[in-house]
């Protein structure tokens, strides 16, 4: 059992410091989303969308005035920017049955795409994309996908308790839902709807955060049995700085390849990497100043809780 | 080191593996014989098309089935020789009924009866004096369910291809929905109208009034009511009408129109008809129909009965001679042609009358043929979800997605070079070997590719790095602590492998669980994850260690550059 020398960086000493920082992070985080609420997309909500793309250049006042004279439920139009391209989307509106709802939306997208051929024929309107989400749908979808990552969180939690050690789950759970959190606000503070795509990005998130984790805790259990009863904190210390080359690489890699994908791609792929962007930032940081620290609270905790048993 | 023979071998057939499974995508199998056929399969998102999900009214037909299971169950009571016995709905949509005895000798009677024809399906639930209650066993309900969606599916597929759309996929969803995925926009269009269109064929007899005091009701109602047809749909339109007029029509009839000659539509010219409703001969009772032509050479549609079809349309027949019949589809009377003899071949045509234009009569033959033929709907449908791709969307996100992945590749690739020289190849070629691979389980598991999966893909070129990354760094470290390169690979590899192991059984054990709970996207970037995985495992762990070692023992290198 040798005995571990300090040098390296301090990661341990700065986490209350960076701690009280994330924790302030993800309340602001939780309030913000509380607040200025999460804009569900219509994969949740419910709603249609269609994209329409002219041969020729269409003025968005013209659109917009389309839609108006339908008088189409919330209706919005954004265009690509490139004058050819737009976004027509509206909502869903509730009728006394699931049925009408249904029909309602249907008519109104059958409705928009007639008056559109008829108007802009000269422009010669390409339908890009359609989506139509009925509400039931929209509800049921949310419904699975809450659940999706309260069990893969769970299963998480269970895994790493047993393949560990019961003081390790905690931090990676907890890290996990940091950087949930935080990337969700992020994304509904830049604009963006919560949608399929973007769920999926999260999710994405999730995945790369937890191998970072993994990693770090499997460094401080195999530092953690070549020196056994040594000060926890200087264990980790000495884990997160031998593989800090490791920890480098892989995010700046990783990170170049999101970015990457974020600018030159689009659409869901991109919305994906942006995610990921994010992610890796926050998930090598909370590997490292959330999780590892997390070891030594839960540890102090059991400590604790046998004393008073 | 004695097992490397038996893991280069491994490894060699592996990778002849994955050749095999990845050939046909850039192979034309049609031409080149080839042990595999299968092809990667690229999703809606990406190669355009109709995505719809549908609800079945599975409770309505319930409600209808519950309801003439009731009036039939008096009728064979009666032929069996229990009389008197009523029997009500309690609640028709999980199948409750109440038996009302008249006596209480008839209880043992029925309750054999019931015991004996409906073993399977009817339970008894109580039996309080007079009355019994029955329920439908849960096992026959859901089976009925289930039948009824499996139906719909069969329908709705046979319409389908009855038009001929390149590769629908069309398949249950719970236990209320469908999926229908029809890729390509053109023929999605036409695919759509066609599974909406209900075709439900009733025979009814006519009931003799003189139209104008019919069109006089009709007046009266609409006028009443303040509605017409054109305000309201054709079905919503006749439902109200005989509902204002029930009080006036003679019992087990109704009003049904039929369109005048020369008048394109409906809503120009109708002719008024009454009709009875027990006539009990509809289109389940058909085995075929098809376009046949008159002796004028007029399109008309020819049908066919089943047994039981006929031997009731034989029996309608004989006891209506000089009646009228009509042939209503879907409300609508095409034609009422006048009994003239028994019909016992089970054989006849349904003329259209109306039109002069032989192209339009045509159609309208082909079209009412093959709905019949296709098979009425069991169950009402209801369009919950539908999307839509074009085709250029799809290739152009691809085509960006692509790009920006090689980008992305080609600076992981390059930073490896430099980074790890010798060993950096390896990791370099490894990780080539394991987007390889993936692509070739993709395609030989008959996965679909989607946008997510496309970014599952990248999530897995992320861990695949990580693993080299990790094993290279800790060959590094015990390199710096004076270890020999023998004794650093050994224990880079082993060292690493408990990390990338559990990392990757962590990320596994998440992606099960979106697969079970995720829809759609969701489980196709579950899916390229889950098979990531294991491709990770196979080339940046596996393969990659079996190259150094081989280089190793076989060709001598006493070291490479790390």
């Amino acid at each position: 059992m040798s005995k571990i020398e300090s040098k390296g960086f301090d990661f341990v000493g700065k986490a209350p410091v960076l701690g009280g920082i994330s924790l302030f992070l993800v309340i602001t985080s939780l309030i913000f989303l509380g607040v200025r609420g999460i804009s569900y997309g219509i994969d949740f909500a419910g709603g249609t969308e269609i994209q329409v793309r002219f041969k020729e250049q269409v003025a968005i006042e013209k659109l917009r005035a389309l839609g108006e004279s339908q008088a189409l439920p919330g209706v919005s139009v954004q265009g690509f920017g490139d004058g050819v391209e737009y976004l027509i989307r509206f909502q869903t509106v509730q009728k006394a049955t699931e049925k009408e709802t249904n029909e309602h939306q249907n008519q109104l997208v059958a409705k928009l795409r007639t008056s559109l051929d008829q108007e802009f024929a000269a422009q010669g309107p390409e339908y890009r994309r359609i989506d139509s989400v009925g509400p039931q749908v929209g509800a049921e979808l949310k419904k699975n996908s809450m659940l999706a990552v309260f069990y893969s969180l769970l299963v998480i939690l269970i895994y790493v308790a047993l393949r560990f050690d019961f003081k390790f789950a905690p931090g990676a759970v907890i890290c996990l839902f940091h950087d949930a959190v935080i990337t969700l606000a992020i994304f509904v503070a830049v604009g963006k709807e919560v949608n399929i795509p973007v769920l999926a990005a999260i999710l994405t998130l999730i995945g790369y955060s937890l191998n970072d984790t993994i990693v770090v805790f499997d460094r401080i259990r195999e530092t953690e049995g070549n020196h056994r009863g040594q000060d926890a904190a200087k264990v980790i210390n000495k884990s997160i700085n031998d593989m800090l080359a490791r920890t480098l690489i892989t995010t700046g890699t990783t990170f170049v390849s999101a970015i990457c994908l974020m600018v030159f791609a689009d659409g869901v792929v991109s919305d994906i990497a942006f995610a990921l962007t994010i992610g890796i930032f926050f998930g090598s940081y909370s590997s490292i100043f959330v999780a590892a620290p997390l070891i030594i609270v839960a540890e102090k905790l059991r400590a604790m809780t046998e004393v008073k048993a | 080191m004695e097992s490397l023979k038996w893991r280069l071998s491994l490894a060699i057939f592996g990778v002849l593996l994955m050749v095999v499974w990845f050939a046909p995508n850039v192979l034309n199998t049609e031409k080149v014989w080839w042990p595999s056929k299968q092809k990667l399969n690229y999703g809606l998102d990406i190669q355009g098309g109709l995505h719809l999900v549908l609800g079945v009214n599975i409770d309505g037909v319930m409600k209808e089935s519950a309801t003439r299971l009731s009036a039939v169950l008096s009728s064979q009571m009666e032929k069996e020789g229990i009389a008197g016995v009523s029997v009500k709905i309690k609640d028709a949509a999980s199948g409750e009924f109440e038996v009302v005895l008249p006596s209480d000798d008839a209880k043992a009677k029925v309750t054999a009866f019931l015991e004996t024809n409906y073993t399977n399906v009817l339970q008894q639930m109580s039996a309080s004096g007079s009355v019994l209650v029955y329920k439908y066993y849960e096992n026959y309900a859901m089976e009925f369910q289930s039948k009824i969606l499996d139906q719909a599916i069969e329908t709705i597929r046979n319409r389908i291809d009855e038009f001929g759309v390149a590769e629908p996929s069309i398949s249950r969803q719970g236990t209320n929905r469908i999926l229908v995925q029809l890729p390509g926009m053109a023929d999605a269009e036409k695919a759509k109208s066609l599974i909406y269109t209900t075709a439900k064929l009733d025979f009814n007899i006519v009931e003799e009034r003189d139209p104008a005091e019919l069109a006089g009701w009709i007046a009266e109602a609409e006028k009443a009511g303040n509605y017409a047809l054109g305000t309201l749909k054709y079905s919503e339109y006749v439902n109200r009408l005989n509902t204002d007029l029930a009080g006036k029509l003679p019992e087990k009839t109704q009003i049904l129109f039929e369109k005048a000659e020369n008048v394109q539509a409906l809503e120009d010219g109708k002719i008024p008809i009454l009709v009875r409703t027990d006539t009990n001969l509809s289109g389940d009772s058909l085995n075929d129909a098809f376009v046949g032509y008159d002796q004028y050479g007029k399109p008309e549609v020819a049908i066919r009965f089943n047994a039981l079809g006929a031997a009731r349309f034989k029996e309608i027949t004989g006891k209506n001679l000089q009646r009228r019949m009509a042939v209503v589809l879907d409300k609508v009377i095409k034609t009422a042609p006048v009994i003239q003899a028994e019909i016992g071949t089970g054989e006849a045509v349904i003329t259209l009358g109306g039109s002069r234009d032989r192209q339009k009569s045509l159609d309208e033959a082909q079209m009412i043929s093959t709905s019949l033929r296709a098979g009425a709907l069991p169950a009402e449908l209801e369009q919950l979800e539908e999307r839509r791709i074009g085709p250029s969307l799809g290739s152009d996100s691809v085509k960006k997605a692509e790009m920006a992945g090689l980008i992305g590749a080609l600076i992981v690739i390059v930073f490896m070079l430099l980074r790890y020289k010798a060993m950096g190849v390896i990791a370099d070629v490894c990780i080539g070997l394991n987007i390889f691979s993936l692509i070739s389980l993709l395609t030989s598991l008959g996965a679909t590719l989607t946008l997510p999966g496309i970014a599952g893909i990248a999530l897995t070129v992320g861990f695949a790095v990580d693993a080299n990354v990790l094993v290279n760094e800790r060959i590094r470290e015990e390199l710096a602590k004076g270890g020999n390169f023998l004794f650093a690979v050994r224990e880079g590899f082993h060292r690493a492998f408990s990390a990338i192991l559990d990392a990757n059984i962590t990320v596994a054990s998440t992606a099960v669980v979106l697969l079970y709970f995720g829809t759609g996207p969701v489980r196709g970037f579950a899916v390229t994850l889950l098979i990531g995985i294991v491709t990770t495992l196979f080339a940046n762990v596996f393969l990659s260690r079996v190259i150094v070692d081989t280089l190793m023992t076989k060709f001598g290198v006493k070291k490479l550059s790390v």
